[in-house]
């Protein structure tokens, strides 16, 4: 186990090394500079000259790569032209919206899809079975940005002044605000310290903080906020973890050990919740890793759509920007979270299916 | 033995790891501060204290810039020596780029950083809370020295689709947005709880040609062009109401900007014979470059395009193949003189003078767009910009636009018409035609929070490295400059100079300030703050001198250039 | 099951006579089996049959610019004689765009443009991926080691943003964005193709080609390749449905077809702000897109149940 431990550590540090030579490749081979990006039509040569300077943009390219990695490796993602500020700082801000797009659309999917899923498979060709596994064909083929303008469309316009509005944009409502959780619990908390950006980042989780403080009324406002861009990013997952989950309980359904289990006189529920749910998990953690990767894709597009300052959003926009150091250090902070989750979809698979420790 | 080797490794690298991450941590440019409270109360101006005038002199005008000198002649009075005549100084000195900050917060925050988040002004907002990402926050400055803010907290919020903003003002949820989009006018006006306030638009929207590329060296093939593209059809298609067709290149609402004889009208026979006539019967192939970003001279880009690209083709026979550039490159691109076909293009007023349209780009400074300069034309602009007094310049610039129409550098196609959208009960709704609405004076009755939402966030709050409209009007709300603009206009009336009043050849402007007036932090203002304000611009030298990018590009754009510049 | 051998005898109970049946065969009967397969490729015929006949279907050609010929307004609603429309106005079923065109004849010669992209994406990174596969599954060692770490690092990266990152990099227009979708593609057929030739590498039957002195490529192309081709034809399929997708995503962000190419994603694209105003110019390309899409999901998922029912029960 430790082995496999180990080698499976090891053959990420060239894939890492991979990333980053991509993406600063990627985002230095993007044609057009940074000045004229950001200041438009009003930027003049002498003043872009100056800009290039001051930013060290006009040495060498290997210097740049090699800065570049030195300063990766010590944490520091450099300063971004737009902003003006520690490329950590708006990671820091911008994240924490994402996350929580993200991590409501999966679990939207999971609580909607997974129960789906074994119904499909207890009723096996009934009408709910076809029924369900029509809906979860569509919903893996509905382009998402479609999806997010239809829903905003039904809930925004056509529900307007019901109780079933839900907003088309933002995070909260204009004035609302969530209190800073350091402030909230008079903590007084070094600035730039560990501590200190961690509370930050738990704080800009609107809802994690609305339960840290007992605000309801920031609750649900930021769930009502939430739920049409969380259900335009779940759905693709969401069908695809029905389908999955559906699969899986019918192979475990067939097998010979459910048989004994029912010959036995267990009840039908215990045997589908015990064992036969437990042994269709497996693949399941492959979907779900594997949808991670969709998940951030579509969330430059939902973002996009409900207005939300997300990573994928700032990623997108700094591209079209040229502001390289965010292109950059998102870029791979994006992909090496996401050589993380696989690791560790790899080990919990290891970790499940004993069978499981080729490499 | 293996196994070994694979412990030993990843022992190595994870001790690697951790020293790294023990080492010195780079520390975040900005630090959060916490939110700005209530202005602490003023302390008594230390009066005894001498007052030491500031001042700063250009050794001479060749460095090639406006300015000469600037000082405080004392306490309350600021005196700026320029190097030529400027009849339009009062309007730049109101443009939203050079607001007044205090000298002892520009050299306690060192010019950027902390400066750019949390202006220090002297407007009648204060910056409470920047919750980045999703809403900018004001809360109303007791003591301002004028009519204070109707409404005690203002928001800004932002989208950038037009259809989510006007569903937000339909839903209730914001009091005021800009830029519907041109289908959504006729909607607003019909409904009966909201209120559209067009803004004249005083911009332009043109197709360039550089004249350096075949065949638009020819001047018959621009000319033939310029009858050929039924420009009423773009602006009856594309633009919303209050939009007009473009005659001349500048708006009628810009003095001497409608002079001379009138563009080509459409005739489509003539343009194909002229085309013939040059050598063309069959049409010729080229590109049509443009990017796709939005402004007011251009809401719906590609749609405009593309019917562009139709038109050539159906009138001219010319095949125009649509390229779409980034912004970045494509105004590089242009500037530089290397597009070689037609571009789309526009231009947004600074301030409302023809020598901000008609020099910038046809003057002898103007960049490559065009190609080669024409030599009657910039002698006459030259002569013009140089004459104070709008009779006086208007035989100039008739000639002048009678000269652009021969030699069509470009062709003229829209004055792109916008507006901004209200809750119908708004007091005071604005649609400044210089973008720059400010909002203390306009309330919903009932209401102590005002939301308005724009096209885009703030980058910065420090207005004088900004360009973008969406940057200056949230700075506009708590920064003031020497002059500003009368609401809704584009006249230069005193704000924090009570007056400013200049020599005969309106070569020294000495502006008297306003006495009393205080920042938010509750120091007083003086001419130092004045001074040091256009030092911290002026001079590239200056340590102050930093701002966002260090660009300050409107300065160099208004008044020449810097001092002190590194060689280019 | 190893499938050099194609024919499978199979007993005919009435005649006591042996019948041939080819793998093929079967594999099309167990297809029609299944009800969704056949929905699914009723679905995809129907638009290749679209996609063949647009010049003569659509009433207008997509290019067209209607002002002066007829007297419609930019984004005016559907007007369906059949349904009420008074006869004197010009049909248009789907209503007008915003550079007035009719909306539905661009609606139909857009299934051209997805269906070409979503064919050549593909294609392009079925080949590569097929080599590279082959490449590292044959050779193994460090050959191998090589080109799936490359695959990795592909992989590391949210397709939809390397995508972006990639067209932004070649610039904007349609076929960087094919090429960039078609990179992002690459390693899941590289993977399959490497699985196959690893399954089969050390079989007898290879050894015994090897023995008789045939050369690598013959052994490679004739005796081992086949084995991937089905799980090629099924990955590919569904990998269809994934690249219209993208080629949609980044049209609709302005990075893939450029205007006026009638291409669906952009048209979407084009037009998101009417939403409200005019949701009809967003509902019909967005469902065309997702009805295109479903049809290739629902074959590839059919394909896969019938080329090998064990698979099917497998995660994939």
């Amino acid at each position: 186990m430790t082995t496999y431990l180990i080698r499976r550590f090891f053959s990420s540090i060239p894939v890492l090394i991979g990333i980053l030579f991509v993406t600063f490749a990627l985002s230095r081979l993007i044609p057009g500079d940074p000045c004229r990006a950001i200041l438009g039509e009003k930027a003049t040569d002498k003043v872009c000259n100056e800009f290039i300077h001051r930013h060290g943009l006009d040495r060498p390219i290997p210097v740049q790569f090699a800065v570049y990695v030195g300063e990766i490796s010590r944490g520091d993602f450099g300063t971004s032209f737009r902003y003006s500020q520690a490329v950590t700082r708006i990671l820091g801000e911008r994240l924490p919206t994402t996350v929580e797009l993200s991590f409501a659309a999966l679990m939207l999917s999971l609580l909607v899809g997974i129960p789906l899923g074994i119904i499909s498979a207890v009723r096996h060709n009934s009408w709910v079975d076809v029924l369900t596994m029509f809906w979860a064909n569509i919903g893996v083929s509905m382009p998402v940005f479609w999806l997010g303008l239809m829903l905003a469309y039904i809930f925004a316009l056509l529900l307007k002044g019901t109780p079933f509005a839900l907003p088309p944009s933002g995070r909260l409502t204009a004035g609302v605000l969530a209190p800073t959780l350091a402030d909230f619990w008079g903590l007084t908390v070094v600035k730039g310290t560990f501590l200190y950006t961690l509370i930050e980042f738990i704080g800009r989780m609107n809802i994690l903080n609305a339960l840290l403080t007992g605000n309801w009324e920031l609750l649900s406002d930021a769930i009502k906020h939430l739920i049409l861009p969380a259900a335009a990013l779940g759905t693709i997952p969401m069908a695809l973890i029905a389908r999955m989950t559906r699969s899986s309980m019918l192979d475990v359904l067939g097998q010979d050990y459910i048989r004994t289990a029912r010959a036995k006189g267990l009840a039908k529920s215990l045997v589908i919740m015990k064992h036969a749910f437990r042994n269709a998990l497996l693949p399941l953690a492959t979907i779900v890793g594997l949808s991670l990767g969709g998940l951030l894709g579509g969330a430059v597009l939902t973002e996009t759509i409900f207005g939300l300052s997300g990573v994928g959003r700032t990623l997108y926009d700094a591209i079209t920007a040229r502001d390289y150091g965010i292109v950059q250090a998102f870029t791979v902070v994006i992909a090496v979270f996401f050589v993380m989750l696989n690791l560790i979809v790899d080990l919990s698979y290891a970790y499940l299916d004993p069978r499981i420790r080729l490499d | 033995m293996k196994r070994y080797m694979y412990v030993l490794l990843s022992l190595v690298v994870l001790t690697g790891m951790i020293l790294a991450g023990c080492g010195p941590k780079a520390t975040p440019a900005a630090t959060e501060a916490p939110p700005v409270t209530e202005a602490p109360p003023a302390t008594e101006a230390p009066t005894e204290i001498p007052f030491e005038a500031m001042m700063q002199e250009a050794p001479n005008c060749d460095y090639g810039g406006e300015i000469q000198k600037i000082e405080a002649v004392d306490a309350y009075t600021v005196k700026m020596t320029l190097c030529y005549p400027d009849p339009a100084f009062l309007s730049k000195v109101a443009f939203s780029a050079f607001p007044i900050n205090s000298k002892e917060y520009l050299e306690q925050t060192g010019g950027t950083g902390e400066i750019l988040e949390k202006p220090n002004g002297t407007g009648p907002y204060i910056v409470e809370q920047w919750d980045r990402g999703n809403q900018l926050i004001f809360k109303a400055f007791d003591g301002y020295w004028g009519e204070k803010a109707k409404t005690p907290t203002l928001v800004f919020r932002w989208s950038t689709e037009s259809a989510q903003r006007l569903l937000e003002l339909q839903s209730g949820t914001v009091d005021g947005i800009d830029n519907p989009g041109p289908d959504d006018f006729a909607k607003i006006e019909a409904d009966p709880a909201l209120k559209l306030v067009k803004r004249a638009a005083l911009n332009v929207f043109y197709i360039g040609g550089n004249n350096t590329y075949p065949p638009f060296d020819n001047e018959k093939v621009r000319q033939a062009i310029a009858q050929g593209i039924d420009r009423q059809r773009i602006v009856d298609t594309f633009y919303p109401a209050g939009s007009e067709v473009a005659d001349y290149f500048t708006p009628c609402a810009i003095p001497n900007g409608c002079v001379g004889d009138p563009w080509y009208t459409f005739d489509a026979t003539a343009a194909k014979a002229l085309l013939a006539e040059a050598g063309f019967p069959n049409g010729f192939e080229t590109k049509l470059f443009y990017r796709d970003v939005v402004r007011g001279y251009l809401p719906q880009v590609s749609l405009v395009a593309q019917d562009i690209q139709a038109q050539l083709k159906a009138n001219l026979n010319i095949d125009a193949e649509i390229v779409v550039m980034e912004s970045g490159a494509f105004l590089d691109a242009a500037d530089s003189g290397i597009l070689d076909g037609l571009h789309l293009l526009g231009w947004g007023a600074d301030y409302p003078d023809q020598t901000n349209f008609l020099d910038y780009h046809f003057g002898a400074g103007a960049s490559k767009q065009f190609g080669d300069k024409f030599t009657d034309l910039t002698d006459v602009l030259k002569q013009a910009a140089a004459l104070a007094g709008d009779e006086a310049r208007n035989p100039l610039y008739v000639q002048a636009n009678n000269l652009i129409k021969q030699h069509v550098p470009m062709v003229p196609v829209a004055h792109g018409g916008s507006g901004a959208a209200y809750k119908a009960a708004i007091e005071n709704p604005q649609a400044s035609p210089l973008t720059s609405e400010v909002f203390y004076v306009s309330a919903i009755p009932g209401q102590d929070t005002f939301v308005w939402m724009q096209n885009a966030e703030p980058i910065s709050l420090y207005c004088p490295d900004e360009t973008d409209g969406e940057s200056l009007r949230a700075c506009e709300q708590v920064m003031e400059s020497l002059y500003t603009f009368k609401v809704n206009d584009t006249a230069a009336i005193p704000a924090l100079a009570e007056k400013c009043e200049a020599n005969t050849d309106l070569t020294e402007w000495t502006c008297t300030l306003r006495q009393g007036v205080l920042f938010h932090d509750g120091s007083s203002l003086d001419a130092n703050d004045v001074v040091m304000s256009y030092i911290v611009q002026w001079d590239a030298a200056n340590p102050l001198h930093k701002g966002n990018t260090g660009a300050f590009s409107y300065f160099s754009a208004l008044f020449g250039a810097f001092l002190n510049a590194p060689p280019a | 099951m190893d499938n050099t051998n194609k024919k499978i005898i199979k007993m005919d109970v009435e005649g006591l006579s042996l019948k041939s049946v080819s793998l093929w065969q079967i594999t099309w009967r167990r297809l029609f089996r299944r009800k969704s397969a056949l929905v699914g490729l009723g679905i995809l015929s129907l638009l290749v049959f679209i996609a063949l006949t647009c010049q003569w279907i659509a009433p207008y050609n997509p290019y067209n610019v209607l002002i002066g010929f007829e007297s419609v307004k930019s984004r005016q609603a559907p007007c369906i004689h059949l349904l009420g429309c008074p006869s004197d106005q010009p049909q248009h079923i789907m209503g007008i765009d915003g550079n007035v065109r009719d909306e539905f004849s661009r609606l139909l010669f857009g299934s051209r443009l997805s269906l070409m992209i979503g064919f050549t994406t593909v294609g392009f990174a079925i080949v590569i991926g097929t080599i590279l596969g082959a490449l590292a599954g044959y050779f193994g060692g460090w050959v191998d080691n090589v080109i799936m770490r490359l695959m990795d690092v592909l992989l590391a990266f949210p397709s939809l943003l390397l995508a972006i990152a990639i067209v932004t990099v070649l610039g904007p227009g349609l076929q960087n964005a094919l090429l960039a979708i078609g990179i992002v593609s690459i390693p899941s057929y590289a993977r399959v193709v490497r699985a196959s030739v690893l399954s089969v590498r050390e079989m007898d039957y290879v050894s015994a080609t090897r023995a008789l002195g045939g050369g690598t490529i013959q052994i490679l192309f004739r005796r081992i390749m086949p084995n991937a081709l089905t799980p090629l034809i099924v990955q590919g399929t569904l990998g269809i449905a994934t690249a219209i997708l993208d080629a949609a995503a980044l049209s609709f962000l302005g990075l893939g077809a450029q205007p006026p190419t009638p291409e669906w994603g952009s048209m979407l694209g084009s037009e998101r702000n009417q939403v409200f105003t005019a949701p009809y110019l967003v509902f019909y390309p967005g469902f065309a897109i997702m009805l295109t899409v479903l049809s290739f999901n629902l074959l590839g998922d059919g394909l896969r149940d019938a080329l090998d029912p064990r698979l099917a029960h497998i995660s994939g």
